[in-house]
């Protein structure tokens, strides 16, 4: 018991970690937190009659990234030509109900959802994104590192202009 | 002492329909290349658009691999109207307005499935995925024998099929499909007849405060944003910078419909080499001549289609492509973005997970070069709506180009310019939007 509390507070606080770097704009540092491995998936919310089926489609995903492309994605961020962000979206990420589902001898599979409020420019109306993560985390050479992520939003039709951010 | 102007602001709201009508004519010049800012948010203006154009023409609602199979539907949108894409139970493709024919409720809520029939969640009317009405509860008891099922069926939406995309009309007198594309045809032929494509899952959509014209004017005519908008692309080294985006042919085949063909490609063959043979059988000599040296093809069927074939340079591999979206207005000043993702059926899996990949990273809700445009849609809008453009007739310079004749020797059909940097286009687009939205 005793070591399940420490776990999940180790956890909850890489989750923190990992939404105060993004909230940030610290790409670079976000970057050391994943894995090599690191597979970056968002699959399609819809809208299904059936309601024992998963009311999502991983045939359409909108991210679809490893770290080569995350990579891409950050160093494009630098460039000042990035006009999707610039000025940077205002991110709040808000990371609740962490539920560790799985532990073995160096990793963890963990639930969580995210709620992410995002203001752009001059906009009094903000996006609000929100939606459930499935991560696995890995301990490599005594740091957890993010080996995958999948993101699943609640709205099947996006209210914000584009995924210029991260989940 | 005070001054009084003369000057009086248009007031759009006030004017009779014939009064706006003019009003969009003295101030609308595709020819002259000035196209007033207030067109792309008024409120009246898109009135006009949605009675004129939106519940007149053709518009896209599926992909035909979409609903393979006998009892599969997707539904969609069109002017607003909900309809449901049927695979029949005989065998047919039926467009339906989602419309229970009682008493109006939505029939069917889900995005897709695979369905016999459909009841309406209201009284539990039922319809069969061919639009007939099979059942009422407590028919005789409430209605007695006064009730004729054979004329309370969904409404069958006019509908017709080329290169397996599915278009439909509200419109009952519309000119026929073949009519309506025309000279794109030869190009539709390029993105989804040169192999047996299917779509990838559902498409992705997204909300844009941005007028659905900005999508298409983008689409129809303007390469040369790329060099800015898309300039982070350039720095990364993904695309060769300066003017990369300028070399082949911008071409209008009539309609609202045009594209820019980018061309020739120095990386060489942008598609499955292993489809060769398929290419070869299903495009002309010429066609398939154009497919081996594509770069890039971005089509716009008006009013509001998308299609896109791009292709790049993804993890040491030359990869293709091809996706079709629909800007499709939500409001004077706002659209939803869907956008379908297509690959070549018989293309290896290999292949297929890399195309589907390089298309998420660059021009899906995610793609790092769609997300710059959603800025320039959005913020021109905005500008767009200030009383004063309305009050000064500003307007947008649409000029570029003009000094540019037609090139005679390009093999397929359309008023044709050699290099892409040039509206001319998005001048033919505005006549062909301004005559339609000004017909009596």
């Amino acid at each position: 018991m005793h070591e399940d509390i420490i776990l999940q507070h180790e956890i909850e606080q890489w989750l923190y970690k990992e939404s105060e770097l993004l909230d940030q704009l610290n790409f670079d540092g976000w970057y050391e937190l994943l894995s090599e491995e690191i597979s970056y998936t968002m699959p399609l919310r819809i809208n299904q009659m059936e309601k024992s089926k998963p009311d999502y489609s991983e045939a359409t995903l909108l991210f679809d990234d490893d770290s080569t492309t995350l990579k891409l994605r950050i160093d494009r961020m630098k460039t000042d030509m990035a006009w999707a962000e610039l000025p940077p979206s205002r991110t709040r990420r808000n990371v609740s109900n962490v539920k560790i589902k799985e532990v073995s001898e160096n990793e963890v599979a963990v639930h969580s959802n995210l709620l992410l409020y995002r203001s752009r420019s001059t906009d009094t109306t903000a996006d609000l994104i929100s939606g459930e993560r499935k991560d696995v985390l890995r301990k490599e050479n005594g740091d957890w590192k993010l080996v995958s992520r999948w993101f699943l939003a609640d709205q099947t039709s996006l209210g914000t202009r584009n995924l210029a951010i991260f989940v | 002492m005070t001054t009084t102007s003369t000057k009086q602001v248009p007031r759009l709201d006030e004017m009779t329909r014939s009064e706006l009508i003019q009003y969009l004519k003295d101030t609308v010049k595709p020819e002259e290349g000035m196209i007033p800012s207030y067109i792309f948010s008024h409120p009246k203006v898109y009135e006009l658009e949605m009675e004129k154009i939106f519940l007149k023409d053709w518009l896209f609602v599926a992909h035909k691999s979409e609903i393979p199979n006998i009892g599969d539907f997707v539904t969609r949108e069109m002017g607003g109207q909900s309809v449901i894409v049927t695979h029949g139970a005989d065998g047919e493709i039926h467009v339906l307005l989602n419309v229970c024919t009682h008493r109006g409720m939505k029939l069917c809520r889900m995005d897709n499935g695979n369905q016999k029939n459909f009841t309406c969640p209201y009284h539990g009317f039922n319809f069969k995925n061919t639009g007939d009405l099979i059942g009422i509860p407590f028919q005789k008891v409430v209605y007695g024998e006064t009730m004729d099922k054979s004329k309370m069926g969904l409404k069958e939406i006019r509908h017709d099929v080329y290169a397996d995309l599915i278009f439909a009309t509200l419109n009952s007198e519309a000119v026929s499909l073949e009519e309506f594309l025309g000279d794109i045809k030869w190009y539709l032929d390029l993105a989804f007849n040169r192999a047996e494509m299917e779509v990838v899952g559902l498409p992705q959509k997204w909300n844009v405060d941005g007028t659905w014209k900005l999508g298409s004017d983008n689409t129809i005519s303007d390469s040369y944003h790329t060099l800015v908008s898309h300039g982070s692309i350039a720095k990364l080294g993904l695309v060769p910078t300066g003017d990369y985006s300028k070399y082949g042919y911008q071409i209008y085949t009539g309609n609202g419909h045009g594209l820019n063909l980018g061309m020739p490609n120095p990386d060489g063959f942008a598609f499955p080499e292993s489809l060769i043979d398929e290419y070869k059988e299903r495009l002309n000599e010429d066609q398939y001549d154009i497919l081996k040296q594509m770069k890039n093809m971005i089509v716009c069927v008006s009013p509001n289609i998308m299609i896109l074939i791009s292709s790049m340079d993804l993890k040491g591999q030359k990869i293709s492509h091809t996706s079709l979206r629909i800007w499709k207005p939500t409001g004077p000043d706002s659209m939803e973005i869907s956008s379908w993702m297509l690959v070549e059926k018989n293309a290896t899996e290999e292949w297929k997970r890399l195309s589907e990949q390089a298309f998420t990273l660059t021009f899906g809700a995610s793609g790092i070069f769609e997300q710059d445009d959603t800025e320039n849609f959005t913020d021109i809008t905005q500008n767009s709506k200030s009383p004063y453009h309305l009050h000064e007739n500003i307007v947008f310079n649409y000029t570029m180009g003009m000094h540019q004749e037609p090139v005679e020797d390009f093999v397929g059909p359309g008023i044709v310019y050699k290099d892409k940097f040039n509206e001319a286009n998005s001048r033919a687009f505005f006549r062909n939007w301004l005559d339609q939205i000004t017909a009596e």
